[in-house]
């Protein structure tokens, strides 16, 4: 039976934890499909990009669509030039990753995606962390998300770091999971450390899957 | 009155940039101005983001010498006001920092420092020590805080606020591209619910009443005519930065008592620091770190005081001397020998500074 | 003999006389000033801003709130000012260096952004208190310390069109006028009309006064006032730019 194509935008606020969500996901398909893309539309400040991993994900097996920090002349200041193959990431066969950047603009900086908006298989799904003030109740997500334009579902990700205990991951998924239902979304997932996978088991408090990070993104830094 | 915008406290995790924003507004500031330049835009943009919300202002002017003069005109008309920039940035707002000086004008800057000279890099660097804390004509009468963490960001940036409206000189959060960028927990809170309370404003301009008919009018200027009259000014003002520096200098030292080696280092350096003297300590060397916190006003005898027994200090800096300059000033007479590790403009980790001990040790 | 010493009311009679040269401009644009704040009972609101260059010697001049600033940068002094303070009227008082040179970025912004505050610009053709240089205003082929031979409008360009370029760039709501030295009653009423702006809030507010620098100059009275009547009005057209539209 032919597996179904999968198309994923990531979008989210400042360090939600978008790209570790993205990178993740795209690894994991790997298994599914020949070929994997994994495209990095960060095009605010970016930073905490995929850029200083790219190779090291290249070899996985994965077509990185990403700047390297070396090719980019000045970052923040002229780092967030799109390049053509970023324009045309949805003409890849098989599945389709991008990890969009936090901004003001939301789920729009798809706007630069030729096709993105006819894609029959695209997902926008947004990226929640509760330790993120702006993002940290019902209302203050579902203010957030409304803001984003398209959606098609939320993934919690809340965590504060190495500091996470399963608890806050646990507070999260409700916080999330309810915001999610006014919104009328589905909860996609909650994404965790992998450390926390013995305690936090395969689903969690609100029966929503639990998709285990590898952290990749700790060493990405500029 | 808008509902406080953060009750209590809470462990968030952010960027270094949100974590000014927020700091701001935990502090009752009033009024951003600024520029755009990397690495501190999020300042910018999480307080525009966040300001209507609480009934805060922003405007985004035509430069920095503007962002640091309309500072300085919403800081003289009593609001808590406050820029932040970086870099050429930096050195372009000097004007108005100077000016403030002169004027003791409690206004409060954000520095985010990033590679130079010039344009160089948008990431990181401690190359704006000597621009921040004497830069602009004049002596240098600014109080200079430089943080290692976010959670420091977030106490200095409401610290700031005080200490500049308390003692009436321009303030300064000194930070860097790391630290604007990277992300981690910390713990926010309302001043208030911390027992902090903030320092009220005061207008110096635009008091109730008319001027020369109910009270005298404010009448400011900075020009001086003769050298005579300039002196009794600066005298003035270097007087009263004598007076509140005891009050207001602060630094870290630890492990210092018996260490042998104490290395010497501030804001994010003092991350690599920690780390390096808990290892090198683990291995039976004696060392440990001296911060300065303030790096103007130095925390001179604190330093002399926990330098005392030791054998060497070693300069960490991602620059090529720059506070090493001010130590070295501010230890005069002091015959330690001093081991430079100057690296301009590049992060340093905590494995290079045991490296760097170790071979210093042996 | 008695004389009648006529000034504004909100002027410092401490501070008189003034500390400007014989046959300067400037007291007679700051009694136009005066009189406008007279008239509009906003003494008490006003925050007056002045630059580094002659301007400066008024920093002492009104029973008004008053700030000195660096050259040019007035204009942001009392764009903050307003910003954190919309219930104050600020005035930005510059020379024609301070709005047209240094800081002609914050001339050009405060307009673009229609800040509600009211500059008041001198145009007197030279740098006056670091000597008689050149200015943007200098008329072509006249002699300053940095165009001994003339200004040479092949290489320096022509005298900068302050009020034409300000109109250009503000919307509908700004006010904008160039008046002179040499007829008082309209320059008042100018200034009067710029204070009316800012406090409607319909948008900028700026008006450039011709006026004069025998000392710079080196005129004596009659060719002072020709210079001003006759020289300038070829390059400077006295009147107003950009009016707001009268409200029904």
């Amino acid at each position: 039976m032919p597996v179904p194509r999968i198309v994923e935008a990531y979008v989210g606020e400042y360090a939600s934890g978008k790209s570790e969500c993205a990178i993740n996901r795209a690894l994991e398909l790997l298994n599914e499909k020949e070929m994997v893309t994994l495209a990095d539309l960060d095009f605010v400040e970016p930073f905490y990009t995929l850029r200083p991993i790219r190779e090291e994900l290249k070899a996985k097996g994965l077509n990185v669509i990403a700047w390297t920090t070396g090719e980019t002349l000045g970052f923040g200041e002229t780092g967030s030039v799109v390049r053509p193959d970023m324009r045309w990431v949805l003409s890849n066969p098989g599945h389709v990753i991008m990890d969009v950047g936090y901004g003001v603009k939301g789920s729009k900086a798809l706007n630069l995606v030729e096709g993105s908006w006819q894609d029959p298989d695209l997902q926008i799904l947004v990226v929640v962390n509760t330790a993120r003030p702006m993002t940290a109740s019902v209302e203050d997500i579902v203010d957030y998300v409304k803001a984003l334009g398209p959606v098609h579902g939320l993934i919690n990700n809340s965590h504060l770091g190495d500091e996470t205990v399963v608890g806050f991951v646990q507070e999260g998924a409700r916080v999330v999971s309810r915001a999610a239902s006014m919104l009328g979304l589905p909860l996609v997932a909650t994404c965790a450390d992998e450390g926390l996978k013995e305690d936090l088991g395969e689903v969690d408090v609100t029966g929503t899957q639990v998709r285990y990070l590898k952290r990749h993104m700790q060493r990405t830094f500029w | 009155m808008a509902e406080k915008p953060i009750q209590g406290e809470k462990r968030v995790f952010m960027t270094g940039n949100e974590v000014v924003a927020w700091g701001a507004l935990a502090a009752q500031a009033d009024i951003m101005y600024g520029y755009p330049i990397t690495p501190q835009n999020e300042i910018m943009h999480y307080w525009s983001r966040l300001a209507p919300k609480h009934g805060k202002k922003f405007l985004q002017t035509e430069d920095e010498i503007s962002a640091g003069f309309t500072t300085i005109g919403g800081t003289i008309i009593g609001a808590r006001a406050f820029t932040g920039t970086s870099g050429p940035g930096n050195t372009l707002m000097q004007e108005p920092m100077s000016m403030a000086e002169m004027y003791r004008v409690p206004a409060v800057f954000i520095i985010q420092q990033r590679g130079g000279p010039s344009t160089a890099t948008v990431i990181y660097s401690q190359q704006e020590v000597t621009l921040t804390t004497f830069g602009g004509n004049g002596e240098g009468y600014r109080i200079v805080y430089s943080t290692a963490t976010h959670q420091e960001l977030f106490d200095y940036t409401i610290k700031a606020f005080n200490t500049a409206w308390k003692h009436r000189f321009p303030t300064f959060v000194l930070a860097d591209g790391y630290q604007a960028k990277m992300r981690e927990p910390l713990t926010i809170y309302d001043p208030e619910a911390k027992g902090i309370e903030m320092v009220p404003t005061v207008p110096t301009l635009g008091k109730e009443g008319v001027p020369g008919v109910d009270r005298p009018p404010v009448h400011m200027t900075n020009t001086r005519n003769t050298e005579e009259e300039l002196y009794e000014v600066v005298k003035g003002l270097q007087a009263a930065y004598e007076e509140m520096w005891p009050e207001v200098e602060e630094h870290e030292a630890v492990e210092c008592e018996d260490a042998e080696i104490i290395i010497v280092c501030h804001g994010v350096v003092t991350r690599s620091a920690r780390v390096a003297v808990s290892q090198l300590r683990e291995a039976g060397i004696k060392a440990g770190y001296f911060r300065p916190i303030t790096l103007r006003p130095f925390p001179v005898e604190p330093m002399k005081q926990s330098i005392k027994g030791a054998k060497q200090l070693l300069m960490v800096e991602s620059a090529q001397g720059q506070l090493a300059r001010l130590v070295k000033d501010s230890i005069y007479g002091s015959t330690i020998p001093i081991e430079p590790m100057f690296r301009p403009g590049i992060g340093i980790s905590s494995e290079e500074i045991v490296e760097k001990v170790q071979s210093l040790i042996k | 003999m008695e004389f009648d010493i006529s000034m504004p009311k909100c002027w410092r009679r401490e501070t008189k006389g003034h500390k400007f040269c014989p046959g300067c401009g400037h007291g007679l644009v700051l009694k136009a000033l005066g009189l406008a704040i007279d008239e509009l009972q906003i003494q008490d609101r006003v925050v007056f801003g002045c630059d580094i260059g002659c301007s400066l010697l008024a920093y002492d001049f009104f029973n008004v709130d008053t700030m000195q600033t660096h050259h040019g940068r007035t204009t942001p002094v009392i764009t903050g000012i307003k910003r954190a303070r919309p219930d104050r009227i600020g005035i930005a008082y510059m020379g024609d260096g301070g709005g047209y040179a240094i800081g002609s970025q914050h001339l050009v912004n405060a307009a673009a952004r229609n800040e509600r505050i009211t500059a008041i610009l001198v145009n007197n053709t030279v740098y006056g208190m670091t000597g008689g240089q050149m200015a943007p205003t200098t008329l072509p082929g006249m002699k300053t310390e940095t165009s001994p031979y003339g200004r040479e409008i092949s290489q320096t360009g022509y005298p900068t069109q302050g009020p034409e370029m300000v109109a250009a760039i503000t919307r509908e709501g700004a006010y904008v006028a160039r008046g002179t030295v040499g007829k008082l009653s309209q320059l008042k009423n100018m200034i009067k009309k710029a204070l009316e702006t800012q406090i409607a809030g319909t948008g900028f507010s700026f008006v450039e006064a011709l006026s004069t620098c025998p000392t710079n100059w080196s005129t004596n009275a009659k060719d002072t006032w020709s210079f001003l009547e006759d020289e300038m009005t070829k390059y400077f057209k006295v009147g107003e730019l950009k009016v707001p539209a009268k409200e029904e």
